[in-house]
């Protein structure tokens, strides 16, 4: 590993809603070494250059989900892409596509957080069990049908990387679905029922034409465009289903 | 100024405070619950966590086991009425844990597995592969999302608590998005802002855990106790001291010197066996690691990196296949951070600053001495840890603490009066003006990071692995004078939209006050002890003088004041920590004591 | 009053933005060359029905070079289609199970990509069987 000094151009989108009518970008000259993340080149940034420059971040290694950002037009993690990738080109930072940007590289996530609320996202269980009871049985094979969905970080990279949610906001999105389809398939839950509706309506999984990018993208291997076309499977099936079930049959 | 009028306020919405707003509103749904956090939920830094959380499970374990090797692990600094309630709770909360979703790793038939951890003598650690916290967080916060009367304010920066009538009812907050104040009044307030280890320059812990909470309630008079006690982590990535989990070693990872050698078995840990031996070796506790590390770099038998003198994480043995579902996280860190394939080649680990045992002073209900006011969490001194937190103990500390603070503050908040709405907005639009000024004033001179950069370096300097008394001074001097030159903090940026630079200004203050804290604290104590080692004279434990906690109150400009509390001891009398061999043998000679 | 004013970036020419997009839209574009294909089937039973002499003059047009050509460049287009049909095709099922461990996503697309190859010499042997 290269571990000199060198010096990497970072263009970075500003947006000061007091005091700019639109977003332009600024470049800053940034020394960096082999093992520096576009977050230390920011940091560099803020600390050294620019005081004023605003962005979410905490953790600095790829499990908080704050530092979504579009890095070369691409969404990514600033944490986990390194200057070296792109040195020596200049290397461009904007805020996450698809979404307002309330300043800088600061999104506005309102909408997601609704969409969070709105999908259930606990165990809902037909009868609740007494903590005496111990805890559930769930083999290794029943977990291992819903892990991958549990592991989205809410990083929002998958919105980002959805043209569909680009379009119409109102779609429920990638990183929502995984976590839908996460809870549904999870053997303690029994609270699919409710959640369906929202997987069949206008803003459900049919919004999605299958871009694929969402999955390409997602730093933690979750798969959400996975989830959202197994939806579709599962929307058409009930959507038939009610031609053929007695009525009443249901619940 | 927007106000809003909660029965219980929490600061923070990490583990702890998310298990406080559900337990709140599971003991009487009539509560209103204001969550305020400066970042989203999800965010906080419980999401960090990798390991996993004890809880006894297995039928040749006991509470007595894990009372034991807490109390031990803690240096026998542990309030032991506290540790006795702490281990018979564990299990029970982290069952409520599963039945709300948390995707625990599983034995084949089905119930919960479990993992060794350091200093633990029994297999105890529930784990979901190495995202252990992760998950916790998640599962909390997506419960929490169950409950109407759980009102949340993210992106809420809290500037300080309201104190009126001798008790705590309110918090102040910045909306970081719009720059705007709101007065949130509150019956109780929990604090559950995590801890501070981002005053020391290497460490592993997220950029928002700057002690805000322990400064908040050390500014208003209640005492942080033992906050000289820092545990630095063992296995951390040289640089940017990222954490490489315990985890490692419980599966069986090695830790090499230079010479491939595992030089734990030089420092009273050995002997050194294949497989993993619990409470021996790599699985003894992190104090007596980070040492040993600091021992073989005088020795000259550590690896010269580019970040600094490392070891090896050996993880080569456990093969692909294992790394890959047990330590998912640790395979990637390793190889996107570092570009080492932990299947092949060791990873380059040294010791980093990670978690305050110490914190906010509080009885075993989580009730700080300032009525109103209770803590959960890293940012509070319950008791638990003592002078060393064992592995595994944290995590579900934040459940079964986070629990009792909010059934406590609850049944404060049924107790009082509503305050009086007017004085508090005075004392709320005062509070603005001060936050406010940070940025208003005149043009300062003195710049954030270098504040920063200069507070980090003499942390480590004087309160590392290894503190002497003049470097203990040096620090506590440097503290005076930064917290002087922070009184003319330039902060450039003047707008209100997202305005990080003004929060990063206020957080640096938090950061001073408990940083000096720490260090006087440090200087204080004139014995070894857990996570504090001295090397200038007072290298051994000292029962007769400093079995007792210490607290150190605030003073304003001053340097704050020290003073010693006692340490509750119920049934276990404080004996030589010993591990590996010595440990088994003294295991042996006290069960051999009990049956003469 | 608040100083927030969140700006919106407009959406137009998103597809050109990024050359994952611009993938998606070509091969979501070889869709009109299957319906195309599609077309042309549907116009030769059409003129099946009209009798023989019909018949011979759209087998005269379909082997006139410019229709050669286009058949080519329908092929092409096909066999972009199926490749990144296969290759979404892991996205769209749940997981299969074999002997308890998942069916990797390359087995699913070039598992795909060889039955749509094996049929499609199934079709060639019986079309060479039936021709004169």
């Amino acid at each position: 590993m290269n571990t000199s000094e060198r010096m990497i151009t970072m263009e970075v989108l500003r947006y000061r809603p007091e005091q700019d009518e639109t977003p332009f970008f600024q470049q800053f000259l940034v020394p960096f070494t082999d093992d520096m993340s576009v977050l230390q080149g920011l940091q560099y940034i803020k600390d050294e250059l620019e005081g004023s420059l605003s962005f979410r971040w905490s953790c600095r290694m790829a499990i908080c989900g704050s530092c979504g950002m579009m890095i070369n037009g691409v969404p990514k993690l600033a944490c986990h892409t390194f200057l070296r990738d792109t040195y020596p080109n200049t290397l461009r930072v904007e805020a996450l596509a698809h979404f307002p940007i309330e300043r800088d590289l600061v999104i506005v996530m309102d909408d997601f957080m609704a969409k969070l609320e709105s999908i259930r996202p606990y165990i809902i269980a037909d009868t609740p069990r007494a903590l005496s009871e111990g805890e559930y049985l769930q083999t290794p094979a029943q977990l291992d049908l819903y892990e991958q969905f549990s592991s989205c970080i809410n990083c929002l990279l998958c919105y980002a990387a959805c043209p569909q949610y680009g379009l119409n906001s109102k779609f429920i999105g990638p990183g929502a679905m995984a976590l839908v389809h996460r809870y549904n398939l999870d053997s303690r839950d029994s609270g699919s029922a409710q959640r369906m509706p929202l997987v069949h309506a206008e803003e459900g999984v049919f919004n999605c034409t299958a871009v694929g990018y969402c999955s390409q993208v997602c730093p933690k291997k979750v798969d959400p465009a996975n989830a959202v076309n197994i939806n579709k499977t599962e929307s058409a099936k009930d959507y038939f289903l009610r031609f053929v079930t007695p009525k009443g049959a249901g619940k | 100024m927007d106000v809003f009028k909660a029965d219980v306020a929490i600061i923070g919405a990490g583990g702890a405070g998310l298990r406080a707003a559900i337990a709140v509103t599971e003991s009487d749904p009539t509560l209103t619950v204001a969550l305020i956090s400066k970042v989203y939920p999800m965010r906080s830094h419980t999401v960090a966590a990798e390991g996993g959380a004890a809880g006894v499970v297995q039928s040749h374990d006991s509470l007595e086991h894990h009372f034991h090797d807490t109390v031990a692990g803690g240096d026998w600094l542990c309030e032991q009425d506290v540790v006795d309630y702490f281990v018979a709770h564990c299990t029970e909360e982290l069952v409520q844990m599963e039945h709300w979703g948390c995707p625990w790793s599983r034995k084949p038939d089905g119930h919960i597995n479990v993992r060794a951890f350091g200093g633990m003598k029994i297999e105890r650690t529930w784990f979901a592969a190495d995202k252990s916290g992760f998950h916790m967080l998640h599962t909390l916060f997506q419960t929490s999302l169950k409950y109407p009367s759980i009102k949340r304010f993210d992106e809420h920066f809290c500037v300080d608590l309201v104190v009126e009538d001798g008790r705590v009812q309110g918090a102040v907050t910045i909306g970081i998005a719009s720059g705007e104040f709101t007065l949130i009044e509150a019956k109780s307030v929990i604090v559950a802002t995590g801890g501070a280890a981002r005053v020391f320059r290497e460490n592993t812990n997220g950029g928002i855990v700057t002690g805000d909470g322990m400064a908040l309630a050390y500014r208003h008079g209640v005492p942080l106790r033992d906050m000289e006690f820092v545990q630095y982590h063992p296995t951390c990535m040289p640089g940017t001291g990222l954490l490489f989990t315990e985890a490692c070693r419980g599966e069986g990872g090695f830790l090499l010197n230079k010479d491939g050698y595992r030089y734990l078995q030089d420092y009273g840990l050995g002997p050194a066996l294949p497989t993993p031996v619990n409470k021996a070796m790599e699985l003894g506790p992190r104090d007596r690691l980070s040492q040993a590390f600091w021992y073989e770099q005088q020795k000259g038998r550590t690896i010269e990196g580019p970040q600094g003198s490392v070891v090896h994480l050996d993880l080569r043995h456990l093969g692909e296949k294992k790394l890959r579902e047990r330590l998912p996280l640790i395979y990637e860190l390793a190889e996107e951070f570092l570009g080492v394939d932990p299947a092949l080649t060791p990873i380059p680990v040294r010791p980093a600053a990670h978690y305050t045992m110490g914190g906010i002073l509080v009885d075993g209900k989580c009730a700080a001495p300032l009525p109103g006011l209770y803590a959960a969490g890293e940012c509070s001194s319950v008791g638990i840890h003592g002078a060393n937190r064992l592995g595994s103990n944290s995590l579900v500390e934040l459940c079964v603490f986070g629990k009792v603070a909010g059934e406590e503050a609850a049944k404060f908040s049924r107790t009082v009066a509503p305050g009086n709405s007017s004085t508090l907005q005075q004392q709320a639009e005062l509070a603005q003006q001060r936050a406010t000024n940070v940025v208003r004033k005149g043009k300062g001179t003195e710049r954030i990071s270098s504040l920063r950069r200069e507070m980090a370096e003499s942390m480590e300097r004087g309160c590392g692995i290894y503190r002497m008394g003049d470097e203990m001074q040096r620090t506590c001097d440097k503290l005076t004078e930064l917290r002087q030159r922070f009184m003319n903090v330039n902060v450039e940026d003047k707008s209100r939209v997202f305005n990080t630079e003004w929060l990063l200004a206020i957080e640096l203050g938090y950061q001073l006050d408990v940083a000096q804290a720490m260090a006087v604290s440090a200087l204080h104590r004139r014995e070894s002890r857990g996570a504090h080692q001295r090397l200038d004279g007072y290298t051994e434990r000292d029962d007769v003088n400093f079995l007792k906690h210490s607290l150190v109150t605030y003073a304003g400009e001053n340097t704050p004041n020290i003073s010693y509390g006692a340490v509750k001891i119920t049934h276990s009398q404080p004996a030589v920590r010993a591990y590996g061999a010595a440990g088994e043998k003294a295991d042996a000679a006290e069960a051999a004591g009990k049956i003469a | 009053m608040s100083a927030r004013r969140p700006y919106v970036r407009p959406m137009t020419g998103w597809w050109r933005k990024n050359p994952f997009f611009i993938e998606y839209m070509v091969h979501e574009g070889t869709a009109f060359f299957v319906a195309a294909y599609a077309l042309i089937l549907l116009a030769s039973v059409v003129v099946l029905g009209q009798g023989e002499a019909a018949w011979n003059r759209w087998l005269e047009f379909l082997m006139s070079p410019l229709c050669i050509i286009a058949h080519v460049v329908i092929l092409l287009a096909f066999l972009y289609h199926s490749w990144t049909w296969f290759n979404i095709m892991p996205r769209t099922l749940p997981p299969i199970l074999i002997n308890g461990t998942r069916v990797k996503a390359a087995t699913i697309t070039y598992g795909g990509l060889a039955a749509a190859v094996i049929a499609s010499l199934i079709v060639f042997a019986i079309v060479a069987r039936l021709a004169p």
